[in-house]
């Protein structure tokens, strides 16, 4: 298999590369460079599907090593380097964040089970993870795959793009929360903690004036979230599914704070 | 411990209020010129291509006045480029040296970026009638300030009475108050740039140093006024439009404002805006930012400071001519560097 780019072959560059871009798209990978073939998803969903099983297969192959010889037999950086070959990776990277999230859990789930030489049932069960995982984001491409083709999806973006209106912004902090939970599932969780405090200086700070004038508790809510409570959960020592409902929980404030701006988007005064 | 200097916001949207409590009429800002701000009814339709560079605003309401500008002139095609201020500002700057020009006009969140492209020498002049309608003090050959926003010190109203506010910034620093600052905010670094220029380096740096010793900090100036209210400090550096809004969605928060006087504590900062290509376009598309109805509706809807004459402030602020900022080219601010240095040698970077 051919690698994407320069980038994820190097993982280390290309994180700092990518990491930089991150902070001023949304849209750029932290792990390569996006190809084109992002933008036409249903012309690649054959590729994508037989990504999906080499992965499948590979990771079968590791743990089946593992399951006949031992931890020593196995190399457990190959688990992550196969996930950063694929260019399934950026499809659904750039379609749906979550997902993401779930397979680096899963990758994880098998890597730190075999470095501590747990059962192979035990591994099993992590692989079992992972394959939904697999699955479940060739699902999300395939369904993304149709909007694009309806023109329903927005093009991928590979230049800055900035959110115009309140209701923009806020579904681009969702966004970015769901980017958190991924680089966090990725083991990188100072790449996760910098897009916290990127997301509301940039994002956040740029709604929150408005935003007390209606639920100022709200504001205090998500102040607190933003400035303490994901922070601190991104310690590398909290679960993945914790981070995950820490975050959650605040695009449910953002969501009911979307509410609130567009209602009073709609009371508010013409300029002219 | 200094005079009072105090104006509780909630007293003093009338002028004699302020002068009854000690808060004189002073400076600047006290004579309006004869120029008072226009109609937008009384100036030419826009038509033609302009592109705008445009720094972040507040909250997308800058994005309403350009829509409206846009319905109101159905020949007129304006591009907008969006992006963060300095960045823009480097890149008009960058793009001139590579002998290219894309922007038109540049409105920038703050003076700084804008002095840095008006001293590239980028920056064409606007007529005399422009600047005329301008409040003094912030009457510039080159840029036009669009709105302001004053610095401000919200304190807790169940913990700190206010004549025990000085009403000098630089007197904070030897205080007994426990004070909220966001150090890494942008604002808050404006300030400190101003405090460096008034009074200089080793005077900032002592009081850096001072009030670090009793300062909480928060990562935004929301973030301080919030902390102010809840009682965590007794009083707070930030712009005052944060104040205001909290005491709009929460009128019985336990938060007013204070002002120092004639120093960097009560420093006004503004948005600005310059016109880069020749023409009446780029000109006439700066007078609709200073119409009465954009000025206005930037004071009620972004409770910014309009900078025209005639337009009132945003309700719940003093009337400009009862504050007496320091006299200082805004466009200095953009002089940070020096500033970071020196917060990150004192240690509150």
């Amino acid at each position: 298999m051919q690698a994407n780019s320069f980038l994820r072959k190097h993982r280390g560059l290309g994180l700092a590369v990518g990491l930089t871009a991150l902070l001023t798209t949304a849209q750029v990978s932290a792990n390569g460079e996006i190809g084109d073939h992002v933008n036409d998803l249903k012309g690649h969903l054959g590729q994508y599907s037989e990504e999906v099983s080499w992965l499948v297969g590979k990771y079968d192959g590791v743990v089946d090593t593992y399951e006949a010889k031992g931890k020593a037999a196995v190399e457990t950086q190959q688990l992550i380097d196969f996930w950063e070959e694929v260019d399934f990776h950026s499809a659904i990277e750039t379609n749906y964040v979550p997902v993401y999230a779930n397979i680096w859990q899963g990758i994880y789930g098998i890597k730190q089970a075999i470095e501590a030489g747990k059962p192979a049932a035990e591994v099993r069960a992590e692989q079992d993870k992972l394959n939904a995982a697999f699955w479940q984001a060739l699902g999300a491409v395939k369904l993304a795959s149709q909007y694009q083709e309806k023109g329903l999806l927005a093009k991928v973006q590979t230049t800055e793009s900035e959110p115009t209106t309140m209701p923009e912004t806020l579904d681009d902090i969702n966004h970015r929360l769901d980017r958190v939970v991924a680089k966090y599932a990725e083991k990188l969780p100072e790449a996760a903690t910098t897009i916290v405090h990127d997301t509301y200086l940039h994002r956040f700070e740029g709604v929150e004036g408005a935003l007390i004038e209606q639920d100022a508790a709200l504001v205090e809510d998500l102040e607190k979230d933003f400035n303490v409570t994901l922070p601190q959960a991104l310690n590398g020592k909290t679960s993945v599914d914790d981070v995950r409902k820490v975050v959650e929980s605040m695009q449910a404030k953002i969501n009911r704070a979307k509410e609130l701006l567009v209602a009073a988007e709609k009371k508010r005064k013409d300029v002219f | 411990m200094q005079r009072r200097a105090f104006l509780r916001s909630a007293c003093l949207n009338s002028f004699a209020v302020a002068g009854a409590m000690g808060c004189l009429p002073v400076s600047a800002l006290a004579a309006e010129s004869n120029s008072v701000a226009q109609s937008v009814d009384q100036l030419p339709p826009l038509k033609g291509d302009l592109t705008l560079y445009l720094g972040r605003g507040e909250g997308g309401l800058y994005e309403n006045v350009l829509e409206a500008i846009r319905k109101r002139n159905p020949g007129f095609n304006l591009q907008i480029r969006r992006g963060v201020t300095a960045a823009l500002a480097n890149t008009i700057v960058a793009e001139s040296k590579a002998g290219v020009r894309r922007a038109d006009v540049f409105w920038a969140v703050d003076s700084g970026a804008i002095g840095l492209v008006a001293d590239a020498g980028l920056a064409r002049p606007l007529p005399a009638d422009v600047t005329a309608q301008l409040k003094p003090g912030f009457q510039y050959p080159q840029w036009a300030p669009v709105t302001g926003r004053i610095r401000t010190l919200p304190y807790n109203t169940e913990r700190v009475t206010p004549d025990r506010i000085p009403d000098s910034v630089m007197a904070l620093a030897d205080s007994d108050l426990s004070i909220g600052w966001a150090p890494a905010y942008a604002s808050f670094q404006s300030f400190v740039t101003a405090m460096r220029l008034l009074e200089g380096e080793q005077a900032t740096t002592d009081w850096l140093k001072g009030v670090s010793k009793r300062a909480k900090s928060y990562a935004g100036e929301l973030g301080v006024v919030m902390g102010v209210e809840r009682g965590e400090v007794d009083l707070g550096f930030a712009n005052h439009y944060y104040t205001l809004r909290l005491k709009n969605g929460k009128p019985d928060a336990n938060v007013d404002l204070a002002f120092t006087k004639n120093d960097a504590g009560c420093l006004v900062n503004a948005s600005g805006i310059l016109a880069l290509s020749e023409g009446d376009l780029p000109i006439n598309f700066i007078r609709y930012l200073l119409t009465r109805e954009v000025q206005s509706y930037l004071a009620s809807e972004a409770y910014e400071i309009p900078l025209v004459n005639s337009v009132q402030p945003p309700q719940g602020l003093p009337p400009l001519n009862t504050i007496s900022p320091p006299k200082i080219d805004l466009t200095q601010l953009a002089d940070l560097r020096p500033t970071l240095n020196l917060m990150r040698r004192v240690g509150v970077l």
